[in-house]
Order: structure tokens, then sequence, then C-alpha cells
């Protein structure tokens, strides 16, 4: 027992903080969600100590290319429930690049009452080529065990040890026996396996007004997931707090929460909490100066709540002093339902890590090029005349634009696939106007549908029995957007055909080829439903509990929207869909934003965790909100986040209807500049930009990143969330304060920085004390790289096709460095059959040689592109040589002094070359003489 | 229209291809593919001295650096403010100029040039063969001559109304500063006048008071005398009293004058049935304003004021409550069936009210329906509160009684009915002939006969003696109470004058005819209504909204703005722009609501119809006129 005085001053103290800390966000509706006390599981897996599992593993064999082996309880006659003593099977497979797949669930055979559930469609079907078929299990006793360990050997220098007893599963490094990550080391692990309610059970559990049936009783599950070498844990999105995870257990934590993952609709969420937002991934990242990065992924759509011990957490409950390792994390994972179906990845580079990950769950899917560009949007643009004075404006004000969007009021009464015909009389004729201009449009639609039966959506998902039953069987009646709504059951596969159909040309009356789509409300948000969602006992497809799959309603509706963009555009014309709700795999069917977010400075600074944690965790395309959807930012708030928002990888402008318009030039001439600016460094960018969705797309690796991704043995970085790496050449520190007059910068790494703007050099490996003007955000071009630019400013991304490019070469200390840029037609998937430009630049002994990237075989569709280079900046070269010779077709041209950015001219000079005309495509070398 | 413009124009682009294709073909084949074949393209006619240089190296304009003749549009930015590309968009600070013969000239931004977009109507902006544009300077140069000619003669013809409109001003803000001092004179002597008349009064009400004291006691003595039969002490006593109730009469007055003039006040609603004058008042807004400043009046009207006031107090007193009803679902939620759970869910995020959501509000929600709408109302009487005691009493017109708002505008509308149907209305058209009544201005001689009345009273009662004339006292008092009404009046009319004088008429003062008008639009379902120098509301049926309180004139008095109007759910205060351009009537258009709770509307009038803007129009049209190709004379 703790002393009760104690842990009273600790409450006190607690309320204290957070009293201070909530006070601008009161409508933040705590006491609406459920907390882990509340939640019965979580209460009482959290309740449970180190060594409470008895399970044993027992007939440990090799079958389909598996380890398997039965977990069972070590005394056979324990008092426990004959339900639960049950043996459950347990499966471990190795795949390809260092992932074990661990699985355990009931055992078919035995006749359970019902089959749990496996989440479908989230794992590629590539994946299952990438097993590797064992052959052979080893057994040994490992030093200190009183018992035999089973031992596979993975790929890569890595084996999978299972401990019989107790049962444990580890994965180590075969040379020198260190371990990586394991499961069950503590004995957390325990398995609700589903039974028959005894006589006078109650399954029932109510929060507030509702009351969750839970016909199938209790059917948890939990465990302990340890990460050896580990400094952070990273991952486990969504929440609105920092990147590296702060501990939630352990001494002096007793009031923490653990991090939920449980989609939900939060209104007015607070920017440093664990509570659950819009999303879910139950991915954990850990990374280590000694080690290295190391992943564990469990495959499970259903509530979730996860707990990282503080060092000492153990010591502290049980008394037992467990071999505690410094560099080691625990975690404690709790799931309502499913099964256990997780993967461990070994790294060890955090590059490494993610490419695992999304081996399994997919890669980022390419966007089409516009979707790079910046989005302008507002809860409401209100009809046509003023989507035609908004896109005159940015015209008027030369401040290029993509994307127009428009939110809930455009449709009839909520109705989505319809439009208010007195708002929107021609929407067609609205969208050829924007696409006359290169622009395109998006529309939102949501998954609730009105229950009005003269709404053709409405009245064919109830024909078909499309929509989500209640628990009584009735189609699910809730409320949200329109009123009355019910909501198609998307985890049916028939269904999300049906879904995506309605996306056709002529199923969407009024859509055209440059409309795309913003799925919102997809949690799913139900505004009178327990905790603003779905109640639990909901049913979907195949006798599913919504319990079971809630996590992944989001992603499923995401899939089906995005698929409907396929059909439409006959295979030939990429998707763009954005989604609020998102989990494991949302990455392979577009984009995500942060959600509602607010006007405020601390919003603006959660940003960028969350997009560096969506980005580690597969889903490298989101952004946030770029002024904060609720309230009035301050111009200067909305000009720094511009300045940040254009480093997101989803760039989007938005409002909520009840503040004022905020376009990027209704805060005077110098703030609309300075907006300006801003996305023009987007644009200038976008070459870039573009290159690093194409690696995203085929590595996994995110397009903006912690700095630890790039810089892995730099312990300075490893908590570093206010700067980010965008790809691996620039590193931007956000401004997130009023008034900033300085800056202290890290920049990592031993090679110099050249300042974005100025092309001033930094030493690298220091922090800086840097002031900061109302120009810019600190951003820099890292020694060594080569970055692709477009420099004339257009109205929006699809007339800057043809323009030439610049391309600017930072050197190095030893006068070197290389680049990427990938190009395609930025719309169509022949990039997949070979249609695109990949090159490398190198520049190495003053010689900038292009090498192509692509691999060209027979066949193969064929991409080429007019545009050339009109100019080539040199950072870090001493000026003095006058011309450079280019190859092979043997042409002189000269080096001048020039501006690094033409529309901040003066400054400094940089050396240049003038016009050297080569086109993107080709072969060609160039020389400075 | 615009779109009908498009139309027209696009079918008249086809015409024009069909006729005179080859004039197209050439005019594109013209300008083929880079290198240019006009290393000049781009360049304004009064700049191409600038270019066209016998030196072998132009200047930047910033002065920054020079460039050789082959740099020039070589598609290559060399200088930081574009000099060097006029004609291509390789610099982002570059200008491109289109001659658009036929049409206007027009510059655009650099990176409009060979984007794939025909922004000149002559198409030289797209000279890479990428596209080709069809030109249509000449019909689009027609309708937009057309348009502009239109232009000039409503400017013409607004140009004359606005002279008379200023000269118009002149005189009647001359009246009005006559009007005010002569009023100020005629205070000055009628308050002398009524001080007089009030001593004259005081001193007849103290010897009636001292006759009553005197009667009382003689009843008393007599009574006494009955009993004692003692008449010769009494005679003594007499004698005493009158100097010592004079003067503590004396010392009241001078220490409580407030104290008088409400007595005053009092005194003029009881006289000639003034209560049904307040009453009137209300009707007629030239009181009413002339009223509320007059600190005379205080006594008599604001009581009126204070109760909406007070109300207003209580409604907001409650507002907090019903706001957190709808913000603060979390609390109360126990008792609410899911379908208010779900509105009021909602309603976080639209702060709407509940019932508003959608057009099915059944009865079980006519509770929560009721409070929410509530709030509008709260907000509202709070507003009144300051509105009222700020600057006049016919807030309770728009706050207070909705029907008064119906009968006023009725009757405001039956006014001015002839002179402007559509939009215009004076509210506040009376002000002129309640002066006259007030003040009778057709006879010069009105204060000459009070004085002489005054005097004559004065004089006739002067050599008063107890017993007081009963007759004499009584025309004391119903020329005081005469009097000093007229003064309250007149002194409520010089500050009512002084008020609007104080107001910005713009620079010519022809935003006076404004002062005290009304105008108004029709938009969907809500009449917009414009009184400058006053206020701005929005109607719907029998509910107003006030958009704004006269706040000022902005942007060169082309904008004027009203602000701080009823408050919105979970947005800003309502506030209202109104763009004014040149027109022949007053008429209010385009109302919009750009964002929450923020309203811009138009308001033609003639007062912008300025004489320079016309002799610019003019002159823009002669531009145009002249820069007709020969070649389409025979369309």
């Amino acid at each position: 027992m703790k002393p009760p005085m104690k842990n009273l001053n600790l409450f006190f103290l607690l309320l204290l903080v957070l009293g201070l800390h909530l006070s601008p966000v009161l409508s933040w509706k705590k006491e609406e969600f459920r907390n882990c006390n509340q939640t019965p599981f979580c209460k009482h897996a959290r309740a449970r100590k180190p060594g409470f599992c008895s399970l044993i593993a027992r007939d440990v064999s090799i079958s389909n290319g598996d380890l398997t082996a039965k977990l069972v309880p070590k005394t056979p006659h324990h008092e426990q429930d004959p339900d639960q003593i049950k043996p459950l099977i347990l499966a471990l497979s190795a795949y390809q690049d260092g992932i074990l797949r661990l699985r355990i669930d009931e055992d078919p055979s035995l006749g359970p009452p019902k089959k749990r559930f496996e989440v479908p469609d989230v794992i590629v079907p590539e994946f299952s080529s990438k097993k590797l078929w064992l052959q052979r299990v080893s057994t040994a006793t490992i030093n200190g065990d009183a018992g035999p360990s089973s031992i596979v050997y993975l790929s890569d220098g890595y084996e999978a040890v299972l401990r019989h007893d107790p049962f444990e599963v580890y994965v180590r490094e075969k040379s020198n026996g260190n371990r990586v990550i394991s499961l069950n080391s503590h004995g957390l692990f325990d398995f609700e396996q589903l039974r028959a309610k005894s006589e006078g059970e109650d399954w029932e559990e109510r929060f507030r007004t509702h009351t969750d049936t839970r016909p199938y009783g209790p059917q948890s599950i939990s465990f302990d997931v340890s990460f050896y070498g580990a400094d952070f844990v990273y991952g486990i999105p969504e929440h609105a707090s920092s990147h590296a995870l702060k501990p939630t257990r352990g001494p002096g934590l007793e009031d923490s929460e653990p991090y939920r993952l449980f989609n939900l609709d939060v209104f007015e969420y607070i920017h440093d909490s664990p509570f659950g937002i819009y999303g879910s991934i139950p991915f954990m990242i850990s990374h280590g100066k000694s080690r290295g990065t190391s992943g564990f992924f469990w495959l499970n759509a259903a509530e979730m709540q996860i707990d990282v011990m503080a060092t000492g957490w153990a010591d502290a409950e049980s008394g037992i002093a467990l071999p505690s390792e410094k560099s080691r994390i625990d975690t404690l994972w709790m799931s309502e339902a499913g099964i256990v179906d997780a993967f461990f990845f070994m790294g060890p580079g955090p590059k490494d890590v993610v490419k695992q990950y999304t081996s399994v769950t997919g890669m980022p899917a390419m966007p089409q090029l516009f979707a790079t560009a910046y989005h302008q949007c507002r809860w409401n643009y209100r009809d046509e005349e003023d989507v035609e004075h908004v896109d005159s404006k940015f015209d008027e004000h030369n401040i290029p634009y993509d994307v127009l969007w428009l939110d809930i009021e455009h449709a009839d009464g909520k109705r989505y696939f319809t439009w208010d015909r007195t708002l929107f009389p021609h929407p067609e004729k609205m969208q050829g106007k924007l696409a006359a201009k290169g622009r395109h449009m998006v529309t939102i639609v949501d998954p609730h549908i009105k229950r009005d039966d003269s709404y053709h959506v409405h009245k064919e998902a109830t024909q078909k029995g499309y929509y989500v039953k209640d628990a009584s069987g009735s189609d699910f009646d809730g409320w949200c957007w329109p009123g009355s709504s019910s909501y198609p059951d998307i985890l049916s596969p028939e269904i999300r055909s049906w879904w995506a159909d309605r996306f056709s040309f002529e199923n969407y009356v009024g859509s055209t080829p440059s409309l795309y789509i913003w799925n919102d409300m997809n949690e799913p948000s139900v505004f009178n439903g327990p905790e603003l969602t779905m109640p639990r006992d909901a049913l979907h497809y195949g006798g599913i509990e919504h319990r079971e799959l809630h996590n992944a309603y989001g992603y499923y509706f995401h899939m089906a929207t995005a698929d409907g963009l396929v059909k439409r555009g006959d295979g030939k014309d990429r998707p763009f869909v954005l989604s609020r709700a998102l989990f494991a795999g949302s990455q392979r069917h577009g984009a995500v934003w942060t959600g509602d977010n607010s006007a405020e400075w601390d919003h603006l600074r959660v940003s960028v965790p969350m997009i560096l944690t969506l980005g580690l965790t597969g889903i490298s395309f989101s952004g946030a909100d770029v002024g904060g959807f609720f309230g009035n930012p301050e111009p200067e708030l909305l000009v720094r986040w511009y300045q940040l928002g254009a480093y997101y990888p989803f760039f989007r402008g938005h409002a909520h209807h009840d503040t004022k318009r905020r376009e990027p030039w209704l805060f005077g001439e110098r703030n609309t500049e300075l907006i300006r600016d801003a996305i023009h460094v987007r644009y200038t960018l976008l070459p870039y930009f573009y290159t690093l969705f194409r690696e995203a797309n085929s590595s996994g690796v995110p397009v903006i990143r912690p700095l630890w991704m790039e810089f892995p043995s730099e312990e300075a970085t490893f908590s570093n969330d206010e700067a980010f790496m965008v790809g691996n050449s620039i590193m931007v520190q956000g401004i997130y304060t009023e008034r900033a007059k300085h800056a202290s910068v890290y920049l990592p790494g031993k090679q110099s920085w050249y300042d974005l703007r100025s092309g001033t050099a930094y030493k690298g490996g220091m922090t800086h004390k840097l002031a900061v003007s109302e120009d810019s955000i600190p951003a820099f071009q890292r020694a060594g790289t080569i970055i692709s630019r477009k420099d004339r400013f257009r109205r929006s991304s699809t007339q800057m096709v043809n323009d030439p490019y610049t391309l600017v070469i930072a050197l190095n200390s030893s006068q070197e460095a290389e680049g990427e840029l990938y190009v395609d037609d930025g719309k169509s998937f022949e990039f997949e059959h070979g249609a695109y430009i990949h090159r490398r630049f190198v520049f190495s002994g003053g010689k900038l040689t292009s090498v192509n990237l692509a691999t060209t075989s027979p066949g193969k569709s064929q991409f080429s592109s007019e545009s050339v280079v009109e100019r080539i900046v040199l950072l870090g070269h001493a000026p003095g040589p006058k011309s450079a010779l280019i190859e092979p077709t043997n042409q002189k041209v000269s080096i001048e002094l020039g501006p690094l950015w033409l529309q901040w001219g003066r400054g400094s000079a940089v050396v240049t070359i003038r016009k050297p005309g080569v086109r993107i495509g080709d072969e060609w070398t160039i020389k400075i003489l | 229209m615009k779109l009908n413009m498009g139309f027209g124009l696009i079918s008249l682009v086809m015409c024009l291809f069909f006729v005179r294709s080859p004039v197209a073909v050439r005019s594109v084949s013209a300008s083929p593919h880079p290198p240019l074949k006009d290393p000049f393209i781009g360049i304004a006619p009064e700049d191409e001295k600038y270019y066209k240089t016998s030196s072998d190296f132009i200047k930047c304009k910033d002065g920054s650096k020079k460039f050789s003749k082959a740099q020039l549009n070589d598609d290559f930015c060399d200088c930081p403010d574009g000099t060097d590309e006029p004609g291509t968009s390789a610099c982002p600070a570059g200008k491109f100029y289109c001659r658009n013969a036929g049409h206007a000239p027009l510059f655009l931004y650099s990176s409009r040039v060979n984007d794939g977009i025909c922004d000149c109507c002559d198409g030289s902006d797209e000279y890479d063969g990428k596209v080709k544009c069809p030109i249509t300077c000449w019909e689009a140069g027609k309708v937009a001559r057309d348009k502009l000619k239109k232009k000039i003669a409503t400017y013409q013809e607004g140009v004359a109304l606005r002279q008379q409109e200023v000269e118009q001003a002149k005189l009647g803000l001359a009246k009005d500063e006559a009007d005010l001092s002569r009023l100020k004179a005629e205070e000055k002597i009628l308050k002398g006048l009524v001080q007089q008349l009030k001593e004259r009064k005081e001193e007849i009400e103290k010897a009636e008071e001292k006759e009553r004291l005197q009667k009382e006691k003689e009843e008393k003595e007599r009574k006494e005398a009955e009993e004692k039969a003692n008449e010769e002490e009494n005679k003594a006593e007499q004698e005493d009293n009158p100097d010592k109730t004079a003067a503590v009469e004396n010392t009241d007055s001078e220490e409580i004058p407030t104290e008088s003039m409400q007595d005053d006040e009092i005194g003029l609603l009881e006289d000639s049935s003034s209560y049904q004058d307040v009453a009137k008042d209300n009707d007629e807004p030239t009181a009413e304003v002339e009223h509320s400043d007059t600190s005379g009046s205080e006594g008599s009207l604001v009581n009126e004021v204070e109760q909406p006031a007070a109300e207003a107090k209580e409604e907001s007193a409650v507002l907090p409550d019903s706001g957190s009803k709808g913000n603060d679902v979390s609390e109360n939620t126990e008792g609410l069936s899911k379908e208010e759970l779900g509105r009021l869910v909602a309603s976080r995020w639209t702060g709407e009210t509940t019932a508003k959501q959608t057009e099915e509000v059944d009865a079980t929600k006519d509770n929560e329906h009721e409070e929410h709408e509530e709030l509008p109302r709260g907000t509202h009487g709070e507003e009144s509160d300051g509105y009222a005691s700020e600057t006049d009493n016919d807030s309770e017109r728009y706050d207070d009684d909705n029907d008064d708002v119906e009968d006023d505008v009725d009757e405001d509308f039956r006014d001015e009915d002839h002179d402007d149907p559509s939009s215009s209305y004076k509210s506040d058209s009376e002000i002129e002939s309640d002066l006259s009544d007030m003040t009778i201005p057709s006879n010069p001689s009105w204060l000459e006969k009070i004085q002489k009345t005054v005097q004559n009273i004065l004089r006739a009662v002067n050599l008063f003696q107890a017993p007081v004339n009963q007759s004499e006292a009584a025309n004391v008092r119903k020329e005081y109470d005469e009097s000093s009404a007229k003064l309250s009046k007149i002194e409520s009319r010089i500050s009512s004058l002084s008020q609007k004088l104080k107001h910005d008429f713009g620079p010519e003062k022809e935003f006076y005819s404004f002062y005290g008008r009304c105008f108004e639009g029709k938009e969907n379902k809500y009449v917009y209504k414009v009184c400058p120098y006053k206020q701005a509301s929005q109607e719907e049926g029998h509910t107003t909204t006030r958009l704004g309180r006269w706040d000022k004139f902005e942007d060169s008095y082309r904008v004027m703005v009203f602000s701080n109007g009823d408050k919105c759910w979970n947005g800003p205060d309502r506030s209202l722009k109104v763009k004014l351009r040149c027109g022949l009537k007053n008429e209010v258009a385009d109302v919009d609501e750009p964002s929450r709770c923020e309203y811009v509307a138009l308001l033609s009038t003639p007062a912008l119809c300025l004489e320079e803007k016309l002799q610019e129009l003019q002159h823009k049209l002669d531009l145009m006129n002249k820069e007709q190709p020969q070649s389409h004379d025979e369309l």
C-alpha cells in the first residue's frame, strides 16, 4: 500500500497541472469518453501483476512451414473457469527481410462459441509470397532458464525463440544472443476465451446512457512487449502528443491513462493527451543508439490500450526485482477482442523497420501531382459565386492553388452525391471552369446516409440490406449531420463494391473527372452514440460485432471510396481521397489529416509530431489543417502555419464555418506576401516532393521524417519533434511562438547545412541560435545533396509540367553531392509499367552526371519530358569558373554569380550555371571548366 | 450576367473563326515557337524606348545589374525585377504586356506566359505553339466598350445627380446651421423667461403655501379662539413667518436644480396630454431623436427605455445558462432521447440551434428549440441597453416590439412611396415638419409673443399679494409649463441637430441626404435595411436582426461600415460593410455573408458618381476606340 497522503498530494498536483493545462480548451468533453478504469478489460489488464500468466507451450512442432505449439495452463486442474483452460493455438511464421509473425487464437477444433475476428484486407496479398518455410526447429535450454526453448532461424542473422515454461516469445541476434523484441517476458499475457454465459452472470456494460449488451461476453487479450536496446518508443498513432512516447505507467505516473487506440470524433481535442482520436495504428517502433530500430505491429481492430512503462515499473508493482535492463522499454498491450496476429520487425535501421512494416500493410499510394500541391478548403464555400470569387482572388494575388474543396453544405440536405441546386445549380460547369485553369475540386462524402426514402442512396442501401445493423438486427439508426442516418456495412466486399459504384459519373450526378473525394466522419461519428460513435454491439456482415472492427471501419470506407474513383476512371486515373479515420494500411488508399485542430500555437506545434508519427507508421501523405480548424488565428499564427504547412506532405488550409474568412489575401499586403511566399516555396519544391512521394511509394519511407530517421546514431535527435526532415535533404524547424526573434536549431550530422533561403552555410552537429524574421521559418539544405526545383510560378501545378528545372547542388566538405528526381505523367498508373523518368544526379570531381535509375525493359511504357534544366546553382563552390562543358553535345555554357532564389532577388550571389538546357530525361554530364 | 456574356463571346468567336479563319491562322503562325521572333514581346509601347536603345547593354530597372540585348527575352531571368524578361515566364517578378488591339491592353503576371491558358484576347501570351488562342479582342472589346459606354452614361447622369445632392446638401447644411444658431438664441431667451416664470411661479407657490398655512393656522386659531377667544397674539405671529419660509425655499432651489428640472418635465408630461406626445414620439422618429439627448427628457423618457433594458438584463443573466446548454451537453444528456442527444452534439460543431439542423422539427424538440431561440433575443436585449442610452431611444422600435417595427416600416413606406418606391425611404422624414410644429418658424414673432405674454403676466402678478389671485396664478403656471415644454423641445432639437452636424457627410457633403434615410434590398427571404449614420438590419418576417450600428466610412468613402451588431452564437458580433457604387438610384443589392456573421452589401448611389472617375472612363473609352483594328470594320 502506498501512503495515502503522498497519493493525495500527487493527485492535487496533477489536478493543478491538468487544470492549468486545460483551461483554454474547456470544450473537450473528457467525461464523454471512457477512461481505462471505466473500461473493464483495460482496468483488469492493468491490475495484473508481473508473472500472472501461467501458460506454458506444449506440442511444439513445425507444420506448414510454421513453428506451432499449444498454450496450456501449467497446472491443469487450476481453479479457473474450465473454458479458460482450453489450449490456445500458437503459430510463429518467418518472412523475408527480418519479419516474424506470431498468431495465437482459440483452437477451432474445440468448438468455440464463435470464430474470433481476424482483420481482413489489411495485409497485402504479396506479403504471403515472402513467407519463409521453416524446416527445422532446434531445442535448447538458454542460459538461466529452467526449461527448454524452441529456436528457429529467421533471415538476416536473427532467431526466433519460443520458451516453453513460462511461455515467452522473442527474437534475438544469432551471433551474440542479444534480444531484440520479446513478448510475455513479464508474464502479463492473458487471453479471455469465448464461453457460455453462466447462470446469473451479467455481461452488459453501461457507460453514461448507453448499454452495451455484450452478447459474447469478455474476450479481451493483453500481453507485454519489450524492446531491447531502446532509448525511446514511437508510433501507435493517432494521438495529439509528443513524437517520442512518454511513459504512462510507473513510479510517479499513477494517474496517467494508457495510449488509447479507438477511433473517435473528438470535439476540440487537446494538444497533449494519450486519449484516442480519429485513427488507430497498433504499430510501435523502438529506437536506441546501441541496437538501432525495431518494431511491433498487432493487427487488431478492436479498442486497444497501450501502456509505455517507465523504468522501474515492475519493481514498483511486484516487488520482484526482474532483470532490469536500462535500455529496455516495456509496454503493455490490451485489446477488447480479436486474436493475436502480431509482427516483429527486426530493423535494424529506422528505414528498414518502415519498409518491413509497409511490406505487410502496403506501400503508400502514389498521389497525383496536383494532390501534392496546395489545397484551399473551408466549411463552407457556399455557392458557385463564392467558388468563382475565391478562385479568381488567387489569380488576382498571384497565389497558386490546385484544389478547391466543398464541405457538407454543398449537398442537398447532407445527402451526399447530390447538390444543393439553389447554391450549386451548375456543378459540372463550375468544375469545368476550375479545370480550365488546371485546377481540381474535392467534395465531401461521409458514411452517414440520411434516412430519407426519397434519397436514392438510402433507398437502395435499405432495399439491399447494406446497412450496419443494431444489436436487435434492424438497420442501425444514428444521428449525424443529416439527422437520422444509417451507415453502409463497408466491411463486406460486396457492399464496398456497391459503394464504389456510387462514384461513377452516372451515379454521382454533377461530378466530372476533375472531382475527387473527401471522407470525413468515418470513425464513424454518431452524435448520439456511446462516445460519439457506433455502439459496440452493432452488427456487421457475417455476424461480426462492431467492437471487433471498430478501428478499421473508416479504413474500409476510405478503401471503398478510393476504389470507386479508380473504377470511375477505368483504372487509369489515380484516386485522391482524404480520410479522417485511419488504420494500419490506410496509406494504400490516400491521404489523411489530423482532424479538427484549433487555431492555437500549441496545435501548430503538435502537428509536427502527429504527422511524423503517421509517416513512421506508413501514412506518409498527411497534414494538419493550416490555420487551425476551430477559432480565428492571429495573422502571425496563420503565416507561421503556412510557412510550416508548406512542408506538410498534405498541404491544405481549412476553417470552421464560425470562423472569419482567412483566405491568404485577407490580412493585409504584407501577410499576403508572406503567405504567397510560403505557398510558392511549396510549388517550387514540388519536383522534390513528388520524388519523395515516389520514394515512399516504393519503399514506405515517409516524405517527412523525424531527424533520427536520417541521423539514427545521434542521440540529440531522438526526441526532437520541433524539427523534421523533408526527405533526406531538407531540414525544417517550425516557429511555434509569437513574435519569435530567435530560434535554437540543432543541425544534425557532420556535414554543414545551407540556409534554404540565403544559402548561408552552418556547421552540423551543433545547436545554433539563429535570428528569426517573419519572412520564413528556418529551413536548410543538407550539404551533399541535390534538390530539383521549378522556379516559375504558375496558377497551379498543372501549368508547371513543362517548366524548366533548377538544380540546387549543396556541396559537402569533399565537394560532392547527389540527389534524385522522379517524374511521371502525374496522373495515371502508367508509372507502374515503367512510364517514368528517374534520375540520380551525382556531382563529383567538378562534374555533374545524370544517371538513369529507371529499370528499362522492352515492352514497358515510356514517359518522356520536354523539360530542360535552366539553371544549376552550386552552394559551397568557390567562385571563379566562367564556363562549363556539356557532354555529349559538347556545348559550352557560361557560369556566373546569381541569386539563389529569383523572387528574393539580390541577397547572396551563388555560383550559377546559366542555361545548360539539358533535357531532364537525357544522359548528360556537365563539367565545370 | 457574366455567364451569358461568356456564351455570347464564344459563339461570336466561332463565327469569327468561320468567317475570318485566314486571319486567325495567320496570327497564330505569326508567333510560333520559341525562340521568339519578336524580341520585344511583352513590352508596353510606353516602355519600348527603354529597350530599343543603341547601347549593347540594358540596365535592370532596379539598377541591380545590366544585361545584353541577347539576354532580352531569352527565357532566363537575369534581373531580379524581371526587366530582361518582359515576354517570358522566366522572372517571377515580371509583367507581360498584351496590346489587345480592339480591346483594352493588359499587364499579366509573367507566370501566365505560355502556361497553356489564354489570358490575352489577342492570344499573345501563348506563343509557344502548345495552345491556339482565338483572337477575341474585337468582340470582347465591343462588349467591353458597350459596357463602358453604359457605365459612362450612368456616370454622366450620376454626376449631375450628385451635383444636385451636393448643392442641396450645402443648402440643407446651411439651413441646419442657421436653425441651430436661431434655436440657440431662442433657447437663451426662453431659458430666461422660463427662469423668470419659474421664480414667479415659486413665489406664487410660496405665497399660496403661506396662505394655506395661514388659513390652516387661522382655522386652528379660530378653533382655539372659539375656545380661548384671544385675537391679539395671533396678529404678532403673522408678521414673522413669511421670511423664514422664503429663506428655506431659496436654498432648496439652488441646491437641487436637477430635481426642479425633473419637476419641469413631469409638468410637461402632465400638461396638454403630453403622455400621448411621447407615445406619438415613438412613432415619429424625429421626436424621439430630439428627446433622447436632452438632459431634461431623462426623467420622462428614460423610464420607458429602462424597462426593456431591465428585461434585457434579466435575459442576459439567463444567457450563460442557456448557452451552456447548447455547448455543454455532457451535464444533462441523461434525460434526452437519442435524437435529442444527436442534435445537441451536432450543434457543437455547427453552433446552430439544434432544431435548425433539420426541417423536421417535431413537438418533442420544442422546449429545446425555445431555449436556443432565447439566445438571440437575450443578446439583442443586452445590446439595446447600451444602444438606447448611448444614442437614441428609438432602439425600441428595433429591439422591443416587433409590431412597432412593422408599423414604422409601413408608415415610412407610405411617406416616401412617391419618392423612391423601390428601395429607399426616409425613416425620419418628419424632421422638418416636426420642427415647424414645435418652433413655428412660419411665424417668426412667436417668441416675441411669448415674451410679451410673459412680461404681461409677470407685470400683472408683480404686485401680487395675499390672498393670491387664482386666475393670475393659473396664468403663470400655464405659461411656465408651456414655455418649459417649448424649451425642452428646443433643447432636444438643438441636441439632435448638433448630433447630426457632427457626422461625416463626405468631402463634398455628398452623403448629407443619407442622414435619416434607410435603403432596402431583398435577398432571398430576407429584407436588408441600411440606415446610414444609424444602423443596418436584416428582417425576416417579424424577426429583426441588427447587423450593425453605424461606424464609419472606409476606403475613401467607398465603404460604409456598420459594426457591433447582434451577437452571433459561436461567431463574432455581426457586422456589415456596404460597398458604394455609382448608380442613379440609391439601391441596396447583393447582400452576402462571406464569413459567418460578416455581411457585405452593395449600395448604388449617385453620391459615388465622381467627375474624375467619369473622365477616367471616358479616357479609357477613347483609348479603346483608338485601338480598334481597321481590318475589323467590315465585320
